[in-house]
């Protein structure tokens, strides 16, 4: 009796045991209180995109909150297996609206990663190329001006055909080769554009000022998205002012586990942007990172509260014009058009309704809603760069539900058009990537253009 | 090729089952890292946990019949695992089990509009069916809170019931045909093309619903139903638990079968209100009913002008009938998130599944009252009232010391309220290990022994989920009262 007695405790331990100390080492650690109200009930499990690829609980949001708890419990300590999990998240977020008890997993995972990379920094080249863009390019507004005048001497002087050409392309890895045919036509950013500007003006009466984020990559790959943007907002009644001073949103950094890198990047945001009132943004991701900043000075009270009076502040461009009202344009855009849910809009700002009704207010649009048109579409910041074999298989995912006869797919994040593009490509569509706010504005110049030949006439 | 990508590569010393294993699966779908074990040391049941050997994911049958026949040749203890949604502890591997799961084995196979039946493989989800055949007009029925993610494999082990079961019937009422892989790895189908009623013992009915310790169902032949032609939803708040309970009973007894009659009291309101789903329930009602009528259009709304005078003959606060699809999807997504909705109020949460005759809800709540009381542990009650099953939620916080042990002692005297008026210690979350000691309270030693010969008979070595269902002295709590009383007898 008294063995089996002793076997039986040995077994039942668990359960009872006390906890051990937690093998998170470093300061700005996982916070309990997210994982305090993960009751592991399993509902987010079909949400996740890594779960449903690899059916694997350890890709699953409970599965990763279960890890991230098991470190915190001394039972596993930051290690390359506990890295992996972590890491292959999208960080898509899809799991926060299918909870039933709003587990922030998103903002847990992200704790994670910076204890993992405090713990097994990044070594030898992948150290470097890292090091490269988070901290050597995106931060620096010059720095990536610079490389989108030689991208753009790369496409108007025949090298990029050349490039194609030759098959020159078939030295760099497939998953770079595929971005390299989907590259934008670089224009000139808004910041060079703009430069002398105080504030661009509204057309008309004034009705609000606004202050405009950027971008890094959107300046430079997209700026005529922001452009788009200004005309839009000017052409609604907004003088928009564009802060010198501010920077990349740090988003990639802190996805990427560089959590001082992050708040480095915050701190000259929240100040760039001290006397606005309204900042308003138009890459979903960069918007949804800004609403975040709080969680970044959990430690700080006084950059906390500063972050939290900036976050306050921010808005994504369609539910900025959805609240103060937007002229609906009288000129038609006779397409086909669907819309899909930037992982950072749908589940990171709660923004859904806004952008539809905004292509539904374009006359001549005829909508088709795409089915899981929130599911991610595999781009997440850089994730299509870091993990190209998962990347790719969430886009072949995506690229399924993609209505057949749509002639544009419409959405709010710079990083999702991208990937989207190369779905495009990859499956032989014909569809064409647009943003939003792109087709408003577009709407806009026909009026315009409208006006102007029937006062010509007159 | 990949820039970033940190692929660990480490080179554990793997034992010889390890390799053999992923000989038949194929080297990726193994784990047996720690690290990678740990996601699988509970289901949806967290009080007790435990590591498996290793975790496996055969893509058909013939991989699970081989890996069951390895288990089998080489004493590995094994056992099925579906979604991993379980409440009371059947997929969590007591003895360090192979898992498998059934994961991967996740198509619908074939769906028969004619002859009304549909064929899955286990690890297709619930939801999943009806989704995919209603632009047709069809559904599948039972439908548990979980069927956003649960498998039908896992549904047929612990014979799932569901919100819409008070009229349709649980899972053993649509399961028409079963491919079950023996615990010696043979294969055998029962009811192969779905014919009902074949003679001989209904070895159908004894494996649905045997918390996965007879065997592993590996293909199912599943009922498929058209979607009714009609759909009422109301929702009727009270100001106190016995009026509510009382209109239980009246829609009833007036003779009208709701498609599902649905109850949750004032700590579950609270609950969904702070969890993503919230409705905007009243903060101050006691509790409220959400009772839904389906069928031929015709009757429906003669049924809800009588379940609103039910309704107001007891005193209800406020009533309304769902006035759109949308709005009714509101109400169903927030009492179906209610278990998970938990974590929003409380850390932890132990789910009880009692189930009483409808006549003596008022009593049984009220002692559910005083439990809560006793062990200064909140209760929140959200549970099917339709058919009298309970399910006591109990908040606690496992890091405060002996809160757990509370929270199970406080869920062993829900149980025994049940059993004390005439009722059942599980309606649809099963046994597994959460309720095998609480078996006592409603069987005879000789009939639990009688149940343990006819699982002798399927599962002789007792290698498949061995430790579930029936009793044994292993829970923590029962050895501390076994090294107490040893303590206590020295």
């Amino acid at each position: 009796m008294a063995k089996s007695l002793a076997a039986q405790l040995e077994e039942a331990a668990p359960p009872c045991a006390e906890a051990s100390p937690s093998n998170y080492l470093l300061k700005d650690h996982p916070d309990e209180n997210k994982w305090a109200d993960c009751v592991h009930c399993g509902m987010c499990l079909e949400s996740c995109p890594t779960y449903l690829e690899t059916g694997k609980e350890q890709h699953s949001p409970r599965g990763r909150v279960h890890l991230i708890k098991s470190v915190a419990e001394g039972q596993i300590s930051v290690n390359e297996q506990f890295a992996d999990p972590v890491f292959q998240c999208l960080d898509c977020r899809a799991c926060t609206t299918a909870c039933p008890a709003d587990v922030d997993v998103g903002g847990l995972i992200e704790e994670a990663r910076g204890q993992v990379r405090q713990a097994l920094p990044l070594k030898g080249w992948k150290g470097a190329v890292s090091g490269f863009f988070l901290k050597g390019l995106f931060p620096h507004p010059n720095r990536m001006q610079t490389v989108g005048s030689f991208l753009k001497l790369y496409q108007k002087s025949g090298l990029q055909s050349a490039v194609r050409k030759t098959g020159a392309l078939k030295i760099m890895p497939p998953h770079l080769a595929d971005m390299e045919a989907i590259m934008p036509e670089i224009k000139q950013p808004v910041q060079k554009k703009f430069k002398d500007y105080k504030f661009v003006p509204a057309e008309g009466q004034t009705k609000a000022r606004v202050a405009m984020l950027t971008g890094c990559i959107m300046d430079v790959m997209f700026s005529d998205i922001n452009e788009s943007t200004i005309n839009v907002l000017t052409h609604n009644g907004n003088d928009v002012e564009i802060p010198k001073k501010q920077t990349c949103c740090g988003a990639l950094h802190v996805h990427a586990g560089d959590r001082d890198m992050g708040r480095k990047l915050a701190k000259q945001n929240i100040e760039a942007f001290e006397d606005d009132e309204k900042v308003v943004v138009n890459a979903a991701g960069c918007g949804c990172a800004l609403k975040e900043y709080p969680e970044l000075f959990k430690d700080d009270p006084v950059w906390k509260e500063k972050a939290e009076v900036f976050s306050e502040k921010v808005q994504d461009i369609s539910k900025y014009l959805y609240d103060t009202g937007y002229e609906k344009p009288k000129s038609e855009i006779n397409k086909k058009i669907t819309y899909h849910d930037a992982c950072h809009l749908a589940h990171g700002q709660g923004v859904r309704h806004e952008p539809r009704q905004l292509l539904n207010d374009i006359p001549g649009v005829e909508y088709t809603e795409m089915a899981n048109s929130d599911t991610c579409c595999g781009s997440a910041g850089i994730y299509n760069i870091t993990n190209p074999e998962m990347a790719g298989a969430v886009l072949d995912r995506k690229m399924e539900h993609v209505p057949e006869e749509v002639e544009m797919i419409s959405m709010g994040n710079p990083g999702c058009m991208l990937q989207m593009a190369m779905g495009v490509q990859k499956h032989g569509r014909r569809s064409e990537i647009v943003h939003t706010v792109q087709l408003l504005d577009w709407a806009y110049q026909k009026d315009k253009k409208a006006m102007e030949s029937t006062t010509g006439k007159g | 090729m990949s820039l970033f990508k940190s692929r660990r590569k480490k080179k554990t010393r793997r034992d010889v089952h390890i390799e053999q294993m992923a000989a038949i699966v194929g080297p990726d779908e193994i784990l047996f890292e720690k690290e990678d074990l740990l996601s699988y040391d509970c289901d949806g049941f967290t009080v007790h946990k435990a590591m498996p050997k290793a975790v496996v994911f055969p893509k058909n049958t013939e991989e699970v019949a081989a890996l069951v026949k390895y288990c089998a040749a080489h004493d590995l203890p094994f056992l099925a695992r579906g979604a991993g949604t379980g409440l009371s502890g059947g997929a969590i591997p007591l003895n360090g089990e192979v898992i498998i799961s059934l994961g991967k084995m996740k198509n619908l196979l074939h769906v028969d509009f004619e002859n009304r039946q549909a064929v899955v493989q286990p690890g297709f989800v619930n939801l999943k069916l009806t989704n995919s055949i209603s632009s047709k007009g069809y559904y599948y029925a039972p439908d548990p809170s979980s069927q956003y993610v649960c498998t039908i494999g896992g549904n047929v082990a612990e014979n799932a019931g569901g919100a819409h079961c008070l009229k349709y019937g649980v899972t053993t009422n649509h399961i028409l045909g079963l491919e079950v892989v023996l615990p010696n790895g043979e294969v055998i189908e029962i009811s192969e093309d779905g014919i009902p009623d074949s003679p001989g013992y209904d070895l159908m009915g004894l494996l649905t619903g045997s918390e996965g310790t007879l065997g592993i169902v590996t293909k199912i032949t599943v009922r498929i139903l058209k979607n009714p032609e009609g759909k009422q939803t109301v929702l009727a708040y009270f100001d106190n638990v016995e009026d509510g309970s009382r209109a239980v009973s009246g829609i009833i007894s007036a003779g009208i079968v709701p498609a599902a009659l649905e109850m949750m009291d004032k700590t579950a309101i609270e609950g969904v209100e702070a969890g993503t789903f919230p409705v905007g329930h009243p903060k101050d009602i006691e509790a409220l009913l959400l009772i839904e009528v389906d069928g031929i259009a015709a009757g429906i709304d003669e049924q809800i002008e009588q379940i609103l005078e039910v309704c107001k003959s007891r005193n209800v606060r406020e009533v309304k009938v769902a006035e759109s699809e949308e709005e009714r999807g509101k109400w169903w997504a927030n009492r179906k998130t209610g278990f998970g909705a938990m974590g929003a109020i409380s850390p932890d949460y132990l789910v009880q599944d009692g189930v009483i005759p409808r006549s003596r809800l008022p009593e049984v709540l009220q002692r559910i009252t005083e439990i809560s009381e006793e062990s200064g542990l909140r209760i929140a009650n959200i549970f099917h009232a339709g058919d009298g099953n309970l399910h006591p939620l109990i908040l606690f916080d496992s890091r405060i010391p002996g809160e757990t042990e509370k929270a199970l002692e406080a869920g062993t005297a829900c149980l025994k309220a049940c059993a004390d008026v005439g009722g059942s210690i599980t309606g649809e979350h099963g046994v597994g290990i959460e309720k095998k000691e609480e078996m006592r309270f409603i069987f005879t030693d000789e009939e639990l022994d009688a149940q343990t010969r006819i699982r002798e008979v399927f599962n002789p070595e007792d290698l498949l989920n061995k430790g579930k269902l029936f009793p044994t002295p292993s829970r923590c709590m029962d050895i501390k009262t076994i090294v107490k009383d040893t303590v206590a007898v020295k």
